[in-house]
């Protein structure tokens, strides 16, 4: 599910958050429809968690205001809660309990009890793969199972909104991709998911992504969108022995419409601009002289990753000019 | 769902019964709370018994006369002191105490029987070893008895001799109630019952708050509709029936194993005991509320709570003995005024006309602790 013609869930207008002097969360404002998935991307620290804090309810706003499932989170944060679930960073089952026994306090927390509750556990179990392990001690098992579990905790009352902080930040990378398969399947059946995560191809998973930089939402859009818009242009995937050669990376780097030279393996990722006359076989006859043998040259696809570096770049450079010209950041 | 339940009691209902889960699973939890208080009080039951007899004594007669003899007989006859041996000369006193070979030394000088022939004032010496203050102070005080057991037979035998008067001029006599032998472990139950319950109240909430904070699943309760009040009250009552099944434990061994009485109201005990702990648990959550990290928690708990319940509440030392600014301090130590209910009710039998005014400090106490504690948790909320 997209989210297209389905109803708003979450309506977020000019939230901010100051501690002290640091302001953590700068006016940001965006809106995430009834089904869809909704990725947070941003470097650690750059208020990723406590925009989701906020929405939760968890925080109060210094300035702006958020709508969640219905209700404000400036005067309602209480009746928000009834309606989201949350799974913070560090997943906080209680290690010492068994995954019965936590699902049933959190289903309790939620006011459900009794064979409800009962199942409601077997349910979500099932849903997460885990029928199995209701009676498994929860520090024995792996990361990727506890977050499984954390997410079944998440599910208990039947929310209309997930909030998943960082919910793969230590997963290996089979439990993670499993992870995003139940988040598609939650997703179909008609939960919003606001996801955060610093691992850019999870973001490719989302319907829509937000890029924050140092606070401020600095793009926001499909993945698709994000590309064409922040990376547009070409860009081409060289492989061959002798790469590492510094002379390699600077013949590439002087080629006319070069924006970026990456390190991919063995071999090196050119970024290009869409004005480029540059192709295959320049590329080649740039090399040609630097390295013993001939290269293997292909076209290759812009990944989030450039999308998040150019972003970060565009905004540096533009803060730079802002210092330079004396007005300080907004 | 058939039947409809108040959301809130499911809440708080769902947050004990995960709070009696921890405890179940953490063998510390459970010695703490059960074994702990049974090995205080039989430790301080039987080990720090404040009951001294047998005192090692060694007795340097320098009269040698019947009259001398029959002195020691007095001190030795009723076991309280043990004559541990003779010394030829009383500078040797001295070098026998401080090797442990006695912590008394009677000497009577050459003259005694004498004196008392002569009808004078006849003088001897006892020398104590006050190392032990307290025991040296109960050796006195045995020492005075006998001495006053000496006189009356001494003044007995005179005056028989003199063919008439009536004994001594003033005889005082003491009788002392509630705990006629002066047992120790009678007037240590209440202090012990006090300490573990200060102890398992303060430590275990403390810690048990804090492991949440620490773990930072307190702030994935704060995401669910759980209220503030709801948690402090759900954290509170496993450990406040721990505490009621501590009391009822430390109690009944008392009466058992020290044939401690229960001359009170039982409803009048509880009453203070709930009480004690509500102010006990409060104060654990405060601390937790502003430590939050266990390490800083377990130190103020034993600064705040456990040492004071221990050394200013009277369960071992006298409040009457201390000097002016520990008395004073220890008002506000509400362990203080549960030894109090506990030795007036269980050995004198008292009621609420003679503890009405502890009762009232021991609530007022709980009171302000639960209300601060949860005032602060609330504030730490943002």
């Amino acid at each position: 599910m997209t989210g297209a013609g389905e109803p708003t869930v979450i309506e977020v207008a000019g939230l901010t958050r100051r501690f002290g002097r640091f302001t953590a969360v700068d006016h940001v404002d965006f809106s995430v429809r009834r089904g869809e998935i909704f990725g947070y991307l941003g470097a650690n620290g750059a208020g990723k968690s406590t925009t989701i804090r906020m929405l939760c309810g968890l925080l109060a706003p210094t300035e702006g205001d958020a709508v969640v499932a219905g209700f404000r989170v400036s005067t309602e944060p209480e009746r928000i809660k009834r309606r989201i679930g949350y799974m913070s960073q560090r997943f906080s089952l209680y290690p010492d309990l068994r995954v019965r026994h936590n699902l049933e306090f959190f289903g309790g927390a939620y006011g459900l009890w009794g064979r409800h509750l009962a199942g409601r556990i077997d349910e979500v179990l099932a849903r997460v793969g885990l029928q199995d392990l209701d009676d498994s001690v929860t520090h024995a098992l792996p990361g990727g199972i506890r977050q499984r579990v954390a997410l079944a905790a998440a599910i208990l009352h039947q929310p209309d909104i997930v909030f998943l902080d960082e919910p793969t930040a230590g997963v290996d990378p089979v439990a993670r991709r499993n992870f995003w398969s139940l988040i598609r399947t939650l997703s179909e059946a008609g939960t919003t998911i606001f996801v955060t995560t610093h691992y850019m191809d999870e973001a490719e998973y989302c319907n829509r992504v937000g890029l924050m930089v140092a606070g401020r939402l600095a793009a926001l859009d499909t993945p698709a969108a994000l590309k064409a818009r922040h990376v547009p242009g070409r860009v081409w995937m060289i492989r061959g022995p002798s790469l590492g050669r510094p002379e390699a990376r600077q013949r590439l780097a002087a080629l006319p419409g070069a924006i970026q030279v990456q390190t991919m393996g063995a071999g090196l990722r050119l970024r290009l601009s869409a004005d480029s006359p540059v192709d295959a076989d320049t590329i080649r006859r740039a090399l040609a002289t630097v390295v013993d043998q001939p290269v293997e040259v292909e076209a290759d696809e812009a990944t989030l990753e450039d999308v998040f570096l150019a972003v970060v770049d565009a905004d540096a450079w533009r803060r730079g000019t802002a210092i330079a010209r004396g007005e300080g950041p907004p | 769902m058939s039947r409809r339940l108040p959301d809130s009691l499911v809440r708080v209902g769902a947050l004990a019964a995960k709070e009696a889960l921890h405890i179940r699973r953490d063998p510390r939890t459970l010695y703490l709370g059960l074994f702990l208080p049974l090995i205080m009080l039989l430790l301080f039951g039987f080990g720090v018994s404040f009951d001294i007899d047998h005192i090692p004594l060694a007795v340097a007669d320098q009269d040698r006369t019947a009259e001398s003899r029959a002195l020691l007989q007095d001190f030795v006859a009723a076991h309280e002191f043990e004559l541990k041996g003779a010394l030829p000369d009383p500078d040797r006193a001295t070098r026998i105490m401080a090797a442990h070979r006695a912590t008394a030394v009677l000497v009577i000088p050459p003259g005694y029987a004498e004196a008392l022939a002569r009808g004078d004032t006849a003088t001897v010496a006892l020398l104590l070893d006050a190392s032990d203050p307290h025991s040296a102070q109960q050796s006195l005080a045995r020492a005075d008895v006998m001495a006053q057991v000496a006189t009356a037979r001494v003044a007995a035998a005179s005056g028989l001799l003199a063919g008439g008067g009536d004994g001594l001029p003033l005889s005082a006599r003491t009788w002392t109630r509630f705990n006629p032998a002066g047992r120790s472990a009678l007037y240590l139950v209440p202090g012990v019952t006090a300490y573990v319950l200060a102890l398992v109240a303060v430590l275990l909430t403390s810690l048990a708050v804090a492991r949440e904070w620490e773990r930072g699943s307190m702030e994935q309760l704060f995401a669910t509709p759980v209220g503030r009040l709801e948690i402090v009250v759900g954290k509170l009552l496993p450990y406040l029936a721990m505490g009621v099944v501590q009391v009822l434990l430390v109690m009944t061994a008392g009466a058992w194993v020290f044939g401690l009485p229960f001359r009170g109201s039982l409803w009048l005990l509880s009453l203070a005991s709930v009480l004690f702990m509500l102010g006990m648990l409060g104060q654990g959550l405060l601390i937790s509320v502003i430590a939050r990290n266990q390490m800083v928690a377990t130190q103020a708990s034993m600064l705040s709570a456990m040492l004071p319940s221990m050394l200013l509440s009277g369960f071992m030392f006298p409040i009457e003995n201390m000097p002016g600014i520990l008395q004073f301090i220890s008002h506000i130590v509400p362990a203080r005024y549960y030894i109090a209910i506990l030795r007036g009710v269980l050995l004198k039998g008292n009621g609420l006309a003679e503890l009405h005014t502890e009762l009232l400090l021991l609530g007022i106490f709980a009171v302000v602790m639960v209300a601060v504690s949860t005032a602060r948790f609330k504030r730490k909320l943002a």
